[in-house]
């Protein structure tokens, strides 16, 4: 009689253990991110002040590096870029198979600004100079790809030296004689269609898919109040609308840009993301930005919450990427708030704490 | 007018007398110039104001909306986003006159545009973004309308100072110089006049007196 086969106590543990490994170096790197109360201290902090906190903060090879080039904000400003850049580099370098090739797909966003920036300024006419200052590489696109796209004299040429990339294919018949816009948005979409894709392909990645298609409907609902105070509904508005979302749909998008303001209200009442904007929503807005930051908030709230849960999936390492994001957007908010003498309540309303 | 250049003859006195009319009648026309440039002076004045007060609160606005931006994207979007306008403003310079004064009348096609004709992609911009691109495409229209007016005011004041001067020389001295000069005329000439009297009166008793002899 044969013995029976030994059940496999941990299939893909070899996936698994990747994960694990990343979770453990994120867990790690988390450590030295700044807890809350830091920004309670940097908020009463003078500009000057603050200024010296970051030098002697673990930002302190990027100002060290670039106090030639930069000063005051600015430094601040393009010294936590950096940081961040470098330290999504380091996210790749040291993940492999899955875990690595998803946080590449997460970068690409940082690959896409680089190029939007560098066609803009193509189209502007700014000097080589002037786009190099703005870019701040962070994703698969190398710093010296970027240069030489810098260095192409037209759109077309930098469009054609993106042969081999995946963005060539999505922009090279776009019309771009008018503007831009149809162009970025392309890349924006193919951006979020592209990760919705991969994702839905890797086995046991529903709760990374779910984080893909809640980011889609965010910026679907951040799109819906912009055309909404624009005035432009209808088919004119869905062009602008990411397919493949969480909760909204094609024809509920379409529905809620053209409905009246209490009927607006009643279909977004329906989904989840009404719960974090409920109180500030009114018919005519002034400003969008506290939206904004409420739904990018409710979006990031998600991911901690999923990731701490599960840790053996890429969602840890995207939570500390998120969280490294989010603390080098509340240094230049408050730098940059410090900077133009807003009051500290205007600043703190624009941090994401 | 030196008394000396003053050749005192009747022809010059008719001369003079036409002078004066003319010079009368300028001052006149001038003065009704200058109360007139005035009114339209106070009036465009008025507007420089309300339109200088206006640029005022919409740079402070504008100025506010960058920082927001600057504030939640980053300074590094800003400048990305503000390379991918491509509308520039087109500006027609006409002029027209102002009881004689030439003043520019600036016609523009406003920059404002909404968000979907800026030029940046929408999906991946924010609020922020949009708010500071309306604000400062706000702010340009109210420059150009703002250098219209300011100009009209400058212009006008400038004309008023010529005006005044012109006035003031007339009223205070060509006028007074041709008056004294006409004066010394009729003054020379009712004494040529006496003294031809005289002259005769003394040939007369001179010729009676001989006649007598």
């Amino acid at each position: 009689m044969k013995a029976p086969a030994k059940k496999r106590r941990y299939a893909g543990s070899a996936v698994k253990a990747r994960y694990a490994y990343g979770t453990a170096r994120v867990h790690a790197m988390k450590v030295k991110l700044f807890p809350q109360e830091t920004y309670t201290k940097l908020l009463v902090m003078a500009l000057p002040e603050l200024a010296r906190f970051i030098e002697e903060s673990e930002y302190k090879t990027e100002v060290d590096e670039l106090a030639r080039t930069y000063s005051g904000t600015d430094l601040l400003e393009f010294a936590t870029h950096l940081n961040l850049a470098r330290t999504f580099v380091k996210l790749t370098e040291m993940t492999m198979g899955e875990p690595h090739e998803l946080i590449v797909e997460y970068l690409r966003r940082w690959d896409i600004r680089e190029i939007k920036t560098i066609l803009r300024g193509k189209l502007y006419g700014a000097s080589d100079e002037e786009i190099l200052r703005v870019l701040v590489p962070s994703g698969e696109l190398s710093l010296e790809f970027l240069q030489s796209l810098v260095r192409k004299p037209s759109i077309e040429e930098v469009i054609e030296a993106l042969k081999g990339t995946v963005y060539y294919e999505v922009i090279k018949d776009i019309d771009y004689s008018e503007s831009l816009m149809k162009l970025e948005d392309a890349l924006d979409k193919f951006y979020y269609m592209r990760m919705v894709d991969l994702v839905s392909k890797i086995k046991g990645s529903s709760l990374y898919l779910r984080v893909v298609q809640m980011e889609i409907d965010i910026a679907n609902l951040k799109t819906l109040f912009r055309l909404r105070n624009a005035g432009i509904s209808g088919g004119r508005a869905l062009e602008y609308f990411v397919p493949n979302g969480l909760y909204l749909s094609d024809q509920e998008i379409e529905k809620m840009a053209s409905a009246p303001y209490e009927e607006f209200v009643t279909l977004l009442g329906k989904y989840p993301y009404w719960s974090a904007i409920s109180d500030i929503v009114t018919d005519r807005m002034e400003s969008l930005s506290k939206i904004e930051l409420r739904l990018d908030k409710f979006l990031n709230e998600h991911v901690w919450k999923a990731s701490t849960f599960n840790p053996l999936t890429v969602l840890p390492m995207l939570g500390y990427m998120l969280s490294k994001d989010t603390e080098v957007g509340n240094i230049q908010a408050i730098a940059r708030g410090k900077e133009a003498g807003l009051s500290e309540d205007i600043i703190k309303d624009h941090l994401t704490l | 007018m030196a008394l000396r250049e003053v050749k005192p003859t009747r022809s010059e006195l008719l001369e003079i007398k036409k002078k004066i009319r003319l010079s009368e009648s300028g001052y006149n026309l001038l003065k009704m110039k200058r109360d007139g440039l005035i009114l339209e002076f106070f009036d465009v004045l008025e507007k420089a104001k309300d339109a200088s007060m206006d640029l005022a609160n919409t740079y402070k606005v504008a100025k506010e909306k960058i920082d927001v931006a600057k504030m939640v994207e980053g300074v590094i979007e800003v400048y990305s986003a503000a390379f991918a306008l491509k509308h520039k403003p087109e500006v027609a310079l006409t002029s027209r006159s102002l009881m004689g004064v030439v003043v520019p009348e600036v016609s523009f096609t406003s920059i404002s545009q909404s968000i979907d004709e800026r030029g940046y992609g929408i999906i991946g911009t924010s609020s922020a973004i949009d708010e500071a691109a309306a604000a400062y495409e706000e702010l340009l229209d109210k420059v150009i309308r703002a250098a219209e007016v300011e100009t009209a005011v400058k212009r006008l004041l400038v004309e008023i100072e010529r005006i005044k001067r012109r006035v003031n020389a007339l009223e205070f001295r060509v006028i007074p110089d041709l008056k004294e000069a006409e004066a010394f005329i009729v003054f020379r000439l009712e004494e040529m006049e006496r003294e031809n009297i005289f002259r005769l009166k003394k040939i007369k008793i001179k010729a009676k007196a001989a006649e007598a002899a």
